[in-house]
């Protein structure tokens, strides 16, 4: 067979997706831990595009497209929350903001 | 075979990009790095032939989302990650263990994935006319639910980001809470040279306990 295969891709996103896990995990600034799950929800993206292409059926894409608004929003809310937390904690550390009361 | 060796250029990109994102401590190295991944990702979408997703993913991913994220890095000034403390440096082996664990469960579910589907030929799958079509016919719910999204996140943002302590003694109010409260601010004490400048009446300040700028004082 010519070409990249289906499993390909999907090899692929799965190590994408891993490393956004581990990236979640480790990190500690709350900032790079927002960027990896940015990560996580493209490699899903990539899932789905090659699916949709492989398989000819649109949908795939169509999810694409709100997935990637559902992030953009997620971007929004999440940097704001980010900013919230930093002029309270005066810091962007996960670990400090463990509790929700100040 | 042509196509071969471009998936392994940038699925090769994409994952030194990914691993630089996760092993950067600067966070906007990491930045720019998610921005390689994003750009990689688009080239393995026109691959796929799917240009429009291809396109969305740089204006929306590594344009707009990632602007921001530059944008709050430098507004909050963040330095580099000190030293770990030694509480959390049982996350690092952790971590490695369960990704070795995830990587295996996905793997195994994805190799009961039909082998080939139908390839071959080209296809307008990924054309925009199909997208919209399908966006605005069958799937109009779920298009109309996101602007709801959208609107939400607007909000939500802007109650997020503003400052909630109340207004500094220096702060000046600004017209729009005119139309909020005509009763307890005098309209007619602007200046004639500072036009967005307004004085809260006793009754105003007792109300709402707002202290605006005085010119007597």
């Amino acid at each position: 067979m010519d070409g990249p295969q289906l499993s390909w891709y999907l090899a692929l996103s799965a190590i994408l997706f891993t490393i956004g896990v581990v990236g979640v995990i480790i990190k500690r600034n709350v900032i790079s831990m927002f960027m990896c799950i940015e990560l996580m929800l493209n490699a899903v993206n990539l899932t789905f595009v090659a699916f949709s292409s492989f398989y000819r059926d649109v949908t795939g894409q169509l999810f694409v497209f709100i997935v990637m608004t559902v992030a953009a929003a997620e971007a929004a809310v999440g940097l704001g929350i980010i900013i919230a937390i930093f002029r309270n904690r005066e810091s962007l550390d996960a670990d400090d903001a463990s509790v929700l009361k100040l | 075979m042509i196509s071969s060796l471009l998936f392994i250029l940038f699925a090769g990109l994409a994952v030194g990009c990914a691993l630089a994102v996760v092993a950067q401590r600067n966070p906007l190295y990491s930045a720019i790095s998610l921005i390689g991944v994003f750009v990689s990702l688009a080239s393995l979408y026109l691959t796929l032939a799917a240009p429009f997703i291809a396109a969305v993913q740089v204006i929306v991913y590594a344009g707009a989302i990632m602007v921001l994220v530059v944008f709050v890095i430098m507004l909050l000034n963040v330095e580099e990650e000190e030293h770990r403390r030694p509480r959390l440096a049982y996350l690092v082996p952790t971590a490695i263990v369960l990704g070795a664990i995830l990587i295996g469960e996905v793997m195994f579910v994805l190799s009961s994935v039909p082998r080939s589907p139908a390839q071959g030929g080209l296809s307008d799958v990924g054309l925009t006319e199909p997208i919209g079509v399908g966006l605005f016919t069958k799937y109009l719910l779920p298009f109309e639910i996101t602007s709801i999204l959208l609107l939400m996140a607007i909000v939500g943002a802007m109650t997020l980001a503003r400052r909630t302590m109340g207004l500094s003694p220096v702060a000046r109010v600004l017209p729009g809470t005119a139309v909020l409260a005509p009763d307890v601010i005098d309209p007619l004490d602007r200046g004639a040279g500072k036009p967005f400048e307004m004085r809260t009446t006793a009754a105003g300040e007792q109300l709402y306990g707002i202290h605006a700028k005085h010119d007597d004082d």
